[in-house]
C-alpha cells in the first residue's frame, strides 16, 4: 500500500507559519532555568562595580538569532552592574564589527532606561581581532599584557594610547587578574578557551549556540567552566532570572524561579526592561518544535501503516 | 541622508535579500543566484577589509613601523624584522603556481608546527580534568535517594555520603564512557565476545549522545528561522513600515 | 618612547632608517624566496620539515622547560643557564604566536585571491552565468572601497565617535548598509535555510526502524520536550506536583519523574560520557596527527 506523504513545500510553509504567527501575540511561557544557566547568572551577578572581565565575541550574522541575544543579555548585566570589559575576537574578521554594533544597540537601551552611557576607553575597550584562534587564545592565557599592548584606542582627551593603559586594563598583568572570562561563541573558540585558559584558575563562562550545548555540557559537568548559556533556552533563562531573580520569594513567599543547583538568593533587575530576543522568540520556538514532533509522529505512523500494508498484501 | 530613511532602506534591502535567499526553497532561480553572489562578494570583501583593519594593521604593521601619537610623537619603536614575514607570507600564494606550489607549504608548515606544538598541552588540559571528574564512586554508602534540604539532615553529611541512586548513575556514566571509547578504539574487526557486546552497547549509548545533539541542533536552526521571521514581520513591516512600537 | 629603546633591532617610527631596514629585509627575504624556488626537489621536504619542527619545538620546550620562580625581569638578571633559557622562552612566546597569527592572516587573502581568479576568468571568457560573477566582483570591490573608506575616516578623526550613527557621513553609512543591511542579514538567512531541510528530512527519515534509530528518536524527543518550558511546566507542575507530589517534600521518587530531572539525568549520565568518549577519541587522533606533523612523519606531497 502506498502512503501519501506530505509534500515538501507544505512542510516548508508550515514552518514559516509556525515561526511567524506566534510572533504577533504576546505569549508568556513558564520556564525553569537549567543548572548551567543558573550558574552563569550567578557568575555574572556576583561581579562588583569596577571589576574587569575579558569578553570574547566570536560570532557573526550567521548565528545572530542566538549569539546576538546572548551578548545583549550579558552586556545588560555588565553595564547595569558597572563592570568594565575588554572585548576581543579570534574567530572571524566580522566578529568585532558585529559586537561593536551590539554595544551601540545596548547603549541605546541603557539610555532609554535612564542608565548612564557606557564609554569606550573608560568603561570598555576593543582589544582587537587576532586570527589563528588557538594560538591567539594560548597567547592571551600566557601573557595577556603583551598580546593586547599593540592595540591602541582613543582616550577621553582624544589621544591614541595602548588599550593596556586604559582604565579598563591598567591593573591587568595576567589572565588571572580578570574577575571572569566570557566567550560568546559560535565556533571552536570555546574548546580553545578550555585548552589554554582553564588551567589558569580564572572563572570562565560561555554563551554558545544550541548545537554546541552537548559538548559544552561536558566542560560544565567536569568543572572546567563555571557555567554557560546554551542557545535560545539559555537566553530565555537569563532574561527570566534578570526579571524575577533566582530563588527570590515573592510577597506570598512563593519562589517563582528556583534552582536546585544554585541555592543562593540572587535578585535580578526588577522593574527594568529585561525582555530581549529570548522572551520574543522562545514562545514561538515551542510552536516550531511542536510542528517538528507532530511531523515525526506522522512520519512514523506512515511507516507503520506502510509496513502493515506490505504484510497484508 | 536622514537616518530614519536610511534605516528603512537598509531594512527593506535586508528583507529583499532574505526573501531572495529563501527562494531557493522553491527551486534554484536567478534571483537566488544574484543574492548568493552578492553575499559571497560582500563576505569576501569584508574579509579583505577586516584582515587589515581589525588585525594585520595592529599585530603586524604597527609592530613593524612603530606608532606615533596624533601630534606625530613616537610612542613605540618600529621592529623592522617583522618585514621578513611579508616574503614568507607571500610564499603561501605560490600555491597557484604549477612549478613552485610546494613553497606554499613553508608558511603552512610554520603555522601547523605551532599548532602541533600546542597539542600536548591542549590535550591534557582538556581531558585531564574530564577524566578526573568522571572518576566517581560506584558503590553506595547510604540509602537509595539523595535526601533534600528539607529532610533535616546536615547538608555536609548528605554531600559526604554516596547514595545508591548516585552510585548507579556513576556506574552508568563510567560504563557509557568505556563502551563508547571501546567502540571507537576497537573499530577494527574484533573477535572477543565481551568486547563485541561492549561495542554494541557503545553504539546504542552513542545514539543517546547523538539524539541530544539532534534536539539542540533543531532548537538552534529553528531559532535562526524565527529570527528571520521576526526581522521581516516585526522589524521591517511592523516597526519600520507601520511605525509600530 | 625612550631614547635608549632605539637600537639595531628597534628604530624610530617611520624614520628613514626604519624604512631602509624594512625594504632591505623584504629584499633579502625575496632573495631567499628566489633561492628556495631553485631548491632541488629532494631538499624541499627537509626544508619544510625543519621549519615545522622548529616552530612546534618552541611550544613543546616552553611547556617542559622549568619556569623561573619569583623572577622579576625589571629588577633582576636571570640566574644561571636554565633561568636564562626560561626567560628567553617566556619573552619569545608571544613573538612566535604573533608570527603564526600574521602568517595565518596573510593566508586569509588566499580565498579572496582564488575567488577573484575564478570569477575574473569567468567574466573574461564570457562563460555561462558570467553576469553573476560581475555581481560578485562589484560587491566585493564596493565593500573593500567603503570598508577601507570607513576605516580611514575613523582613524583620521579620532575625536568623533563613529559608533554613534548620528555622526555618520555617506561613506560610513554605505559601509553600514553593506555590512549590517545586507551581509549580516544574508548570513543569517543563509544559515537558517538548513532548518527547512532538517524539518523535511526529519519527517521523511527520522523513523524508529531499528534499535539505534529508536534510541536516537526517543532521546531527541525527550531533549526537545525538555527545551520547551511550556511542556515541562504542564508535566512537572500541573501533572506531577498537583496530582502526585506530597506537599512539602522535594526529594522523593516521584520528583525524579519530572521532565527537567529526567532530562538532567540523561544529560549527566549518558550524554556527557558519550560526548566525552567521542571527543576523547577525536583528541587522541588529533594528538597523534599533531605529533606526526611535528616529527615529519606525515606522508604525501613532493
Amino acid at each position: 500500500m502506498k502512503i501519501k506523504t506530505i509534500p515538501k513545500y507544505t512542510v516548508y510553509l508550515l514552518l514559516v507559519l509556525a515561526a511567524s504567527i506566534p510572533l504577533f501575540f504576546d505569549i508568556k511561557m513558564p520556564n525553569k532555568p537549567v543548572d548551567s544557566s543558573a550558574a552563569t547568572f550567578k557568575s555574572l551577578m556576583t561581579l562588583e562595580k569596577g571589576d574587569t572581565v575579558l569578553l570574547g565575541t566570536d560570532w557573526t550574522g550567521s548565528t545572530r538569532g542566538e549569539s546576538k541575544a546572548e551578548l545583549i543579555a550579558i552586556l545588560r548585566i555588565l553595564m547595569r552592574k558597572e563592570v568594565k570589559f575588554a572585548m576581543w575576537s579570534s574567530a572571524d574578521a566580522q566578529s568585532p564589527r558585529c559586537a561593536q554594533d551590539v554595544i551601540t544597540e545596548v547603549n541605546a537601551m541603557m539610555k532609554k532606561e535612564g542608565s548612564r552611557e557606557y564609554k569606550q576607553w573608560e568603561d570598555w575597550v576593543q582589544a582587537g581581532f587576532y586570527p589563528n584562534s588557538d594560538v591567539a587564545i594560548n597567547n592571551v592565557g600566557q601573557d595577556v599584557k603583551k598580546m593586547f599592548s599593540p592595540k591602541r584606542g582613543t582616550d577621553s582627551t582624544g589621544k591614541l594610547r595602548s588599550v593596556m593603559e586604559s582604565p579598563v586594563l591598567e591593573k591587568i598583568q595576567k589572565i588571572e587578574d580578570f574577575k571572569l572570562v566570557i566567550d560568546v561563541t559560535a565556533s571552536k573558540t570555546s574548546d580553545f578557551h578550555v585548552q589554554f585558559i582553564s588551567s589558569h584558575k580564572v572563572p570562565m563562562i560561555f554563551a554558545v549556540t544550541g548545537v554546541m550545548v552537548p559538548e559544552t555540557d561536558v566542560y560544565y559537568n567536569s568543572g572546567q567552566i563555571a557555567g554557560f548559556l546554551g542557545g535560545l533556552k539559555g537566553v530565555y533563562d537569563v532574561e527570566v532570572m534578570m526579571d524575577k531573580g533566582l530563588n527570590v520569594p515573592d510577597k506570598d513567599g512563593k519562589i517563582e524561579v528556583a534552582s536546585t543547583k544554585v541555592t543562593d538568593q540572587i535578585a535580578g533587575f526588577p522593574g527594568k526592561d529585561n525582555t530581549g530576543s529570548g522572551s520574543k522568540y522562545y514562545p514561538t520556538l515551542h510552536f516550531a518544535l511542536a510542528l517538528m514532533i507532530v511531523l515525526v509522529v506522522i512520519g512514523n505512523v506512515e511507516m507503520a501503516m506502510a509496513r502493515k500494508g506490505a504484510k497484508n498484501s | 541622508m536622514n537616518l530614519e530613511l536610511y534605516y528603512a532602506l537598509s531594512k527593506a534591502a535586508g528583507v529583499v535579500v532574505t526573501v531572495g535567499l529563501f527562494s531557493v526553497l522553491y527551486k534554484e532561480n536567478k534571483f537566488y543566484r544574484f543574492c548568493e553572489h552578492l553575499f559571497l562578494g560582500l563576505a569576501a570583501g569584508w574579509a579583505a577589509v577586516g584582515v587589515w583593519t581589525e588585525s594585520l594593521h595592529t599585530i603586524w604593521y604597527d609592530r613593524m613601523m612603530g606608532t606615533v601619537d596624533e601630534a606625530g610623537k613616537a610612542q613605540s619603536g618600529g621592529h623592522w624584522i617583522y618585514a621578513a614575514l611579508l616574503p614568507v607570507g607571500f610564499m603561501s600564494y605560490m600555491v597557484f603556481s604549477k612549478k613552485h606550489n610546494w613553497m606554499a607549504r613553508v608558511p603552512l608548515g610554520i603555522v601547523l608546527g605551532v599548532w602541533s606544538g600546542q597539542q600536548i598541552q591542549a590535550y591534557f588540559d582538556t581531558y585531564g580534568p574530564q577524566v578526573r571528574a568522571g572518576m566517581k564512586p560506584i558503590i553506595g554508602t547510604s540509602g537509595f535517594l539523595v535526601p533534600g534540604a528539607d529532610s533535616g539532615i546536615n547538608p555536609q553529611v548528605i554531600a559526604a555520603n554516596v547514595y545508591w541512586s548516585q552510585a548507579i548513575s556513576n556506574f552508568l556514566f563510567m560504563f557509557t564512557l568505556v563502551s563508547v571509547l571501546s567502540y571507537f578504539l576497537f573499530s577494527f574487526e574484533v573477535k572477543n565476545k565481551i568486547i563485541l557486546k561492549v561495542n554494541i552497547m557503545g553504539r546504542y549509548l552513542l545514539m543517546i549522545g547523538f539524539g541530544a545533539i539532534f534536539g539542540t541542533t533543531v532548537m538552534m536552526r529553528f531559532t535562526l528561522v524565527i529570527d528571520r521571521m521576526y526581522f521581516i514581520w516585526n522589524e521591517f513591516f511592523y516597526k519600520t513600515l507601520f511605525h509600530g512600537k | 618612547m625612550k631614547v635608549n629603546e632605539i637600537n639595531f633591532w628597534t628604530k624610530v617610527p617611520f624614520s628613514k632608517d626604519l624604512w631602509m631596514m624594512v625594504i632591505l629585509t623584504i629584499l633579502v627575504g625575496a632573495l631567499i624566496v628566489f633561492g628556495l624556488s631553485k631548491a632541488p626537489s629532494q631538499a624541499r621536504r627537509p626544508i619544510i620539515w625543519i621549519l615545522t619542527f622548529l616552530s612546534g619545538a618552541f611550544f613543546v620546550l616552553y611547556q617542559y622547560w622549568p619556569k623561573a620562580i619569583n623572577f622579576d625581569k625589571n629588577t633582576q638578571l636571570p640566574n644561571g643557564g636554565i633561568e636564562k633559557v626560561a626567560d628567553f622562552l617566556n619573552d619569545s612566546n608571544s613573538i612566535v604566536g604573533t608570527i603564526a597569527q600574521v602568517l595565518a592572516a596573510f593566508m586569509l587573502g588566499l580565498g579572496i585571491f582564488s575567488i577573484l581568479k575564478i570569477h575574473g576568468t569567468r567574466i573574461a571568457k564570457r562563460q555561462r552565468d558570467w553576469a553573476f560573477s560581475v555581481v560578485l566582483i562589484v560587491s566585493l570591490l564596493l565593500m573593500v572601497f567603503l570598508g577601507y573608506g570607513d576605516f580611514h575616516i575613523r582613524e583620521a578623526t579620532k575625536t568623533i565617535d563613529f559608533d554613534n550613527p548620528e555622526k555618520w557621513g555617506a561613506i560610513n553609512m554605505g559601509r553600514d548598509f553593506l555590512f549590517e543591511g545586507l551581509l549580516q542579514q544574508m548570513d543569517a538567512a543563509m544559515f537558517s535555510i538548513i532548518a527547512f531541510f532538517i524539518l523535511s528530512a526529519a519527517y521523511r527519515a527520522f523513523r524508529a526502524r531499528s534499535v539505534e534509530a529508536t534510541i536516537l528518536l526517543g532521546t531527541a524527543l525527550l531533549v526537545i520536550f525538555s527545551l520547551m518550558g511550556g511542556i515541562a511546566y504542564l508535566w512537572d507542575t500541573k501533572f506531577i506536583d498537583e496530582h502526585f507530589a506530597k506537599p512539602g517534600v522535594t526529594h522523593d521518587l516521584i520528583q525524579n519523574l519530572k521532565l527537567a530531572e529526567i532530562s538532567k539525568w540523561i544529560r549527566g549520565t549518558f550524554q556527557t560520557p558519550a560526548i566525552t568518549g567521542i571527543k576523547f577519541g577525536i583528541g587522541l587522533g588529533t594528538l597523534s596527527m599533531a605529533v606526526r606533523i611535528w616529527l615529519g612523519l606525515e606522508k604525501g606531497g613532493k
